[in-house]
């Protein structure tokens, strides 16, 4: 089963579609160089739902026209979680909504784990 | 590592990265620009200072566990993380020695290249990762091995400040932006003030600020002083390191900003008019402003009698987090032991939310975050202290407020832990806010400058008029038969009059509606139905 693509603008000519596995690109190496992120956590909750599972640790749906977005993600020891956990959210924001464009809906950042 | 020594040095870095902190806040670009670079760092480092100076570390081991503890709990932002590792890594090789030599010094930065690029997985250059690894580098080089540590130093910061101004080069951000890195310029500074206090050389002169930033937060400090002392010094040649030592001598909580025409000055002390004098003995005096603490301190253990009658009845002790003068006040009518100020845009640290539990006279303590980004720093602070802490995981400050309204100081921990859950999951939540762009959010249209209304965070209604989104707000969160709504105003919230009027024709069947000032900012009203 293919996921649908995005339509992130329509035009006279035609749409512009992008591809969940590219949103989910874009959200994981965002997420990936967010200072404290040492690894992308497994599969989450959507992905074992549908087979298209498409990013370690990223799951992306279009919901109303906006990205639901939830990323799971394992933190080096030591750090104060929540920091992390907040700018990891904001970046990934910031790089979807400068490359993308589509509304956010909902944006969750997972600890999945605290890597010593 | 001497203790005198580092406190020297830290104070050094402090006081010029203060210097700096308006000029970093605008370079801040990357990783999103949100201009809070240099405040997240000054508070970062604040925290290693204030530690410091309550340190009474005899090892060079001790000191350096201070000050990695301090940079962990006070870390904020993106840049104060990772600028906590910068210091752990640094500290925790110095530690290991009394003594501090160059080629010690170098396997320091090292230890601090490395322990800063452990914990990202792909590391950005063109960072402050980019300026430690560089001074690092710098402080290996074999002709460096024999010179003595300060001259070490000033070859590391002059290696920090060429690889700063080579951050464009490798960033397109910063080179679209034509600046360099934000937090890169935050860790030269800090290295600059430290080298300098290091080298007993006089820092580079910087305009004197406005309002510093430091003056908010130092006054959340605890204090055995009666008056909270601060003024201006305008003059030529002022010595500011004589005065801060005099004053030192009067007072603590001590803080003297500025060059050598003009000092700004904070202190703590029982004597202002002895502080005042050696402020004219150097200069003209200007803007002072004396406040009584102690009167301070009564109002407000006076109001925390009224709300539990007796303290030796106190059998739960509750630790509150919201915003807004208002809030902060209704928390503590309804039996909040203590609140500590925060919210959207200013979260405590696990430090400020420990230092409260450990305050509060009871063994067991509840803690209402009252926001979605404090629920995990107070589970940090809960986890760090050694009394019994359950986080009633409240996720806005009216929901706190609901939860508020079961808890009774005088009954037993579990029974009030109990009650304000049962509350905390039937409540139901709205707020209303001010759309700051544009955007389509769960179905909603928004349009900047607009009024949003969200329940239980989801955007329901959005539009020019206020009345007509409360009203769908309202709708929403009495839907459940709801009879007891709450509406906190917030600081920039317009005359409700004529819409509690007809709130209460439009819900005949409310019991009770309460409006409170909560004074909180961003959110003119939130909305809470019990």
């Amino acid at each position: 089963m293919e996921r649908e693509p995005f339509v992130i603008a329509t035009t006279e000519r035609g749409r512009i579609a992008i591809a969940p596995a590219a949103v989910a690109q874009i959200v994981g190496a965002a997420a990936a160089e967010s200072y404290g992120v040492v690894a992308l956590a497994g599969r989450g909750r959507l992905s074992r739902l549908v087979p298209w599972g498409i990013k370690k640790g990223v799951d992306i749906e279009l919901r109303d026209g906006g990205l639901v977005v939830e990323l799971r993600v394992v933190v080096e020891h030591g750090l104060r979680l929540a920091e992390v956990a907040e700018t990891v959210r904001s970046r990934v924001q910031y790089e979807l909504e400068r490359m993308v464009g589509l509304p956010i809906a909902s944006l969750e950042v997972h600890i999945d784990g605290v890597r010593h | 590592m001497e203790l005198e020594v580092v406190r020297h040095l830290a104070r050094s870095a402090l006081q010029n990265l203060e210097a700096h902190r308006r000029r970093i806040d605008d370079l801040n670009v990357y990783p999103v620009p949100d201009g809070d670079t240099g405040t997240n760092l000054v508070l970062t480092l604040r925290s290693i200072v204030e530690a410091l100076e309550a340190s009474t570390a005899a090892t060079s081991d001790a000191v350096a566990k201070d000050v990695t503890r301090a940079a962990l709990m006070g870390a904020r932002g993106n840049s104060g993380v990772i600028f906590s590792q910068v210091v752990r890594g640094f500290v925790e090789v110095l530690g290991e020695h009394e003594g501090v030599s160059s080629p010690l010094l170098s396997k320091a930065f090292r230890g601090a290249s490395d322990t800063a690029y452990r914990a990202v997985k792909r590391p950005v250059e063109g960072t402050m990762l980019t300026v430690i690894r560089e001074m690092a580098e710098e402080s290996e080089r074999k002709d460096l091995r024999s010179v003595r540590p300060n001259e070490l130093l000033e070859a590391v910061l002059a290696r920090g400040e060429d690889a700063l101004a080579r951050t464009p080069e490798m960033l397109d951000v910063l080179r679209n932006a034509g600046v360099v890195d934000a937090g890169g310029a935050g860790l030269v500074e800090i290295a600059r003030g430290m080298v300098y206090g290091a080298t007993g050389k006089e820092l580079p002169d910087v305009p004197v600020e406005g309002e510093s930033l430091g003056f908010d937060a130092i006054h959340q400090e605890l204090s055995d002083c009666r008056y909270c002392t601060v003024f201006v010094v305008e003059g030529e040649e002022l010595d500011k390191d004589t005065l801060e030592d005099q004053l030192e001598e009067i007072g603590d909580s001590l803080l003297v900003v500025g060059d050598s025409t003009a000092l700004k000055v904070h202190v703590h002390t029982d004597d202002p008019g002895r502080a005042l004098t050696l402020g004219t003995a150097l200069g003209v005096v200007e803007g002072v402003e004396i406040a009584n603490m102690h009167v301070q301190t009564a109002q407000r253990e006076e109001r925390l009698l009224e709300s539990a009658p007796a303290t030796a009845t106190l059998e739960t002790g509750l630790v509150a987090v919201c915003p807004g003068r208002g809030n902060r006040r209704l928390f503590e009518s309804l039996g909040a032991t203590r609140v500590i100020e925060g919210g959207q845009s200013m979260n405590p640290s696990a430090a400020d939310i420990l230092e409260a539990i450990e305050a509060v006279p009871t063994d067991t303590v509840l803690v209402l975050p009252n926001n979605s980004n404090v629920v995990l720093t107070a589970e940090q602070a809960a986890a760090l202290s050694r009394k019994t802490v359950r986080v009633i995981p409240s996720k806005s400050v009216q929901a706190g407020f609901a939860a508020m309204s079961r808890f009774l100081p005088t009954s037993a921990p579990e029974e009030n832990e109990e009650a304000m859950l049962e509350e905390l999951a039937a409540a139901i939540s709205g707020e209303i806010t001010v759309a700051s762009r544009d955007a389509t959010i769960d179905g909603v249209d928004i349009r900047e400058g607009a009024y949003l209304g969200l329940v239980d965070d989801l955007a329901v209604a959005s539009g020019p008029d206020l009345d007509a989104v409360v009203h769908e707000v309202v709708d929403r969160v009495l839907a459940g038969g709801q009879t007891f709504l709450t509406i906190l105003t917030g600081e920039d919230a317009p005359p409700l009059d004529g819409l509690l009027t007809a709130l209460e024709e439009r819900h005949p069947d409310l019991e009770a509606l309460d409006v409170h000032e909560g004074g909180q900012p961003h959110y003119p009203l939130l909305v809470v139905a019990q």
